[in-house]
């Protein structure tokens, strides 16, 4: 438990920081935690939109933090997440028509590998011209909005949307539901398999051993044999097909559609919530739950109260902050 | 109370958990040289770091010429006339030597005019005391031993009558040592007082007029040099861990090499008109051969910085070869093919241990395999078998003496000298046909130096051939069977065990090469 006390103490410092200003404004602050942090809990409803919440954070979180283990920063999980979405749909679009045995593996599929060509560009910039991961990725972030916008408007465009959007991908194309009222697409539990496999991944085998390697020291892993500029390269594609899957999912289960817009912020979110877990793969989806708790609470109390929902956002980078001081002042 | 320019009394220092110094006494007369011995953390430099200002000791007193005094920093120190040269010189290297010695002392409004007179005061000293040097000259284009002397000159120039050397002799040639010696009677006789720090017995006992000797962070006892001798100064050093008579130390000899003539095999590292680029884009090594056999020990002696990491690193396909070719156990080497050497039975110990091989986020077990990960036992189709990795790490640990609380602990917790221990038994823990280590003993305090050489001579009955780069002159007299020296990447001369010489040597790392008729001097930097 002496591991958990910097977390929990992160939180009460970033809840109490955020509380003054909730209080200065005039709120009632208690109501407003109140809200934040049991909307999850209070409803059927509630519970459900936190776990679907929690699919794409999880995706975008390890999309971020598979590369950080090998010392790269992916900063384009957005990018990746509109290139999975938009590979998805067209996928779903142009096959429409087959079953969902054929249809399904391909959407998702499509994602995976769009995600991942949208990293590898960065990645061979990196590989051949050293040019830093850091720019590259961010910059495919707004090509990407481009191309979202250009697919949606021009490419089987959806007349009655308001709002740059596709038709609907084929039936076959949507992840169906564990459960129906209110309704929990699949993806869910595939983004605890694909979590579980990641870790798998980085303790449990030869290529993850050398992630890590390079990551704690690339000279050390380069005198000993390992090609570490093969591995960045991996590293961010692996990290860019997990923001594809992102995208991939979040048109097969929740939109099945395309729709300008639909990475939403969970880039930020995503990132956020690899540093609060440190970089730690099997912390991810702990505290990717708890942020998306945070963001339906936010929602609600935006709702109800009347409080700017960017107030969780707020508390969100505190805690992001604290956790990391809390690393300094351990260190001492 | 007269009679001792400096008592320093119950001196205890800890760091952390580390007790560095455990209640130390010390003291030192006027016009002596004052040899303190001990092996790696004994607490040596951690004592005089404390004389000097650099640290602050948790309790104890020091006394400068009979009075109690806090000494807070170097300029305190200073100001009671202590002056200490450290291993690692502070100097600027596009300076001029004058303005090296200088920096520091001036007034900043009168930094242009006033070199003259310090330019004359620096001559003065430099011809009371054997320390020549050129005071117009750039520090960067200076051998060691002159750097050694502008540390040196630097001290007295403030006027000091303590003089503190922190293992003077690491960098210097044999020849350069006697000059150095040389200096520091002249010093002696002026009336300063020298404090010697060192792990070297023979240096002791050829300068010094009194010894103190530390182990574990206690003074072992102090005594003049007339009433000891080596047994009694190894057996303070080491204590009761090791079996004195035997010890190499004492000896001047290893037991495992006695009453075995090896006939060396067949060259398994192979390096023929090498030459290799260094970090700067010039040479570091030039147009190198020479061959190392099964069930020999090649040394490979020279002052550091002459090209020995970049020809490691050359022949282990770290680094490219940009002329002429190596075998490496019967492999082509070529830049790239690191991993494939390491696999067929060979091992690397780099010199820079943290920068080098050493993985502090991850754990000791990670560090232990790493080079090796790919290899059975440790995976099988990908996939690491941790079962079998623990294990054999739990085992190395215990060989190697590693303390830590396990192999799954974060490395970075490592102190140093277990970090080399740590990449001792990387390099040890397999079979192998060619070893390639860069100062192993490093580091290390005695006990583990002879569980090192005993371990080198071993792999050498086995039939291994070893490259053992060492900038300690001793240590590859004591186990090589052939020694070769490097001077500004090349190879100046070979010696065969029998002709072994400390002198001749010495003369090669200084750049001196002796042909039949002619010496010729070669400078520091060709340009």
């Amino acid at each position: 438990m002496q591991l958990l006390l910097p977390y929990v103490l992160a939180i009460l410092a970033s809840f109490a920081a955020a509380g003054i200003f909730i209080a200065a404004m005039g709120f009632n602050v208690v109501r407003a935690y109140e809200t934040i942090l049991f909307t999850s809990f209070r409803t059927p409803f509630g519970f459900i939109q936190t776990l679907t919440k929690f699919v794409p954070l999880t995706l975008q979180a390890l999309a971020f933090t598979i590369p950080l283990t090998a010392g790269k920063f992916n900063i384009g999980g957005e990018g990746q997440l509109i290139a999975g979405a938009i590979g998805a749909t067209v996928v779903g679009i142009i096959f429409s028509g087959l079953p969902a045995l054929l249809l399904l593996p391909m959407v998702l599929t499509a994602g995976v590998i769009a995600g991942a060509l949208w990293a590898a560009l960065p990645a061979w910039l990196l590989y051949r011209f050293r040019i830093s991961e850091v720019l590259t990725t961010v910059l495919m972030n707004f090509i990407s909005f481009s191309l979202i916008n250009y697919v949606a408007t021009e490419f089987w465009p959806d007349p009655a949307a308001g709002h740059p959007t596709t038709i609907p991908i084929g039936n076959g194309g949507t992840l169906p539901n564990l459960i129906s009222r209110p309704p929990l697409h699949v993806g869910f539990l595939l983004t605890l398999l694909v979590a579980a496999l990641v870790y798998i991944y980085t303790s449990r085998t030869v290529s993850g051993y050398e992630l890590v390697a390079t990551g704690a020291n690339p000279r050390a892993a380069y005198v000993y044999g390992i090609d570490v500029r093969k591995l960045s390269v991996l590293a961010l594609v692996l990290g860019g097909a997990l923001g594809g899957l992102s995208g991939g999912v979040e048109v097969a289960g929740v939109h099945h559609r395309l729709i300008e817009g639909l990475q939403s912020n969970y880039l930020t979110l995503g990132i956020m919530t690899g540093l609060i877990a440190k970089g730690n793969n099997l912390a991810v989806p702990l505290v990717a739950f708890f942020i998306a708790i945070l963001e339906v609470g936010a929602s609600a109390m935006q709702r109800t109260m009347m409080i700017p929902g960017e107030m969780v956002i707020i508390v969100e980078a505190l805690v992001v902050i604290f956790v990391l001081l809390s690393d300094v002042i351990g260190r001492r | 109370m007269n009679t001792r320019l400096v008592y320093m009394k119950n001196i205890r220092k800890t760091f952390g958990d580390v007790v560095a110094l455990d209640g130390v006494d010390f003291e030192l007369k006027p016009g002596e040289i004052h040899g303190l011995l001990g092996g790696n953390g004994a607490g040596k430099t951690t004592l005089m770091n404390v004389l000097y200002g650099l640290y602050h000791p948790d309790a104890g007193q020091i006394y400068v010429h009979g009075k109690e005094v806090q000494i807070r920093s170097p300029r305190d120190a200073l100001h009671h006339g202590i002056g200490m040269v450290h291993q690692h010189f502070l100097q600027i290297p596009p300076f001029t030597v004058a303005e090296n010695i200088v920096l520091g002392t001036l007034p900043k409004w009168e930094r242009t005019k006033r070199l003259d007179a310090a330019v004359k005061r620096i001559n003065e000293l430099a011809t009371q005391f054997g320390l020549e040097v050129n005071p117009s000259d750039r520090v960067e284009e200076l051998p060691v031993g002159v750097r050694q002397r502008v540390e040196i000159l630097k001290i007295l120039y403030r006027g000091v009558d303590i003089l503190i050397l922190d293992e003077p002799t690491t960098n210097l040639t044999p020849q350069e040592v006697d000059a150095l010696f040389n200096s520091l009677r002249l010093m002696v006789n002026k009336g300063l007082s020298v404090v010697f720090i060192t792990h070297k017995i023979r240096e002791v006992m050829s300068v010094c007029d009194r010894v103190t000797v530390l182990r574990d962070g206690r003074n072992i006892f102090t005594t003049p040099l007339s009433e000891t001798d080596e047994k009694s100064l190894v057996k303070g050093m080491v204590g009761e861990h090791l079996d004195i008579e035997h010890s190499f130390l004492f000896t001047g000899r290893l037991e495992s090499s006695e009453g075995t003539t090896r006939d060396p095999g067949l060259p398994l590292i192979e390096a023929r008109n090498i030459s290799v680029l260094g970090d700067d884009n010039a040479y570091a090594v030039h147009n190198c051969s020479f061959s190392v056999r099964a069930g020999e020990i090649f040394g490979m002696a020279g002052v550091a910085g002459n090209g020995q990491k970049e020809l490691a690193e050359g022949l282990l396909g770290i680094r490219a070869l940009s002329s002429g070719e190596a075998i490496v156990n019967n492999q082509p080497v070529r830049k790239g093919k690191t991993r494939d050497i390491l696999a067929s039975g060979v091992a690397y110990i780099p010199e820079d241990r943290l920068e080098d091989g050493f993985l502090p986020r991850a754990s000791v077990a990670h560090n232990l395999i790493l080079g090796y990960h790919h290899q059975a036992p440790y995976q099988r189709r990908g996939f690491l078998d941790w079962k079998t990795i623990l294990r054999v790490a739990w085992d190395l640990i215990r060989e190697y003496q590693i303390r830590t609380p396990g192999p799954e602990e974060v490395a970075a917790n490592l102190s140093g000298g277990n970090i080399q221990r740590l990449m001792l038994a990387r390099a040890f823990a397999h079979p192998l046909n060619v070893l390639i280590a860069h100062n192993p003993t490093r580091g290390l305090d005695i006990p583990s130096m002879e569980f090192v050489y005993t371990k080198l001579m071993a792999l050498r009955a086995q039939g291994a051939a070893i490259l053992l780069i060492s900038e300690d002159l001793d240590e590859l007299l004591l186990l090589s069977d052939r020694i070769g020296v490097i001077y500004e990447g090349r190879i100046l001369g070979t010696l065969e065990r029998e002709e072994f010489d400390k002198y001749t040597i010495g003369q090669l790392m200084a750049g001196i090469e002796t042909t039949n008729s002619s010496t010729r001097y070669r400078k520091t930097k060709e340009v």
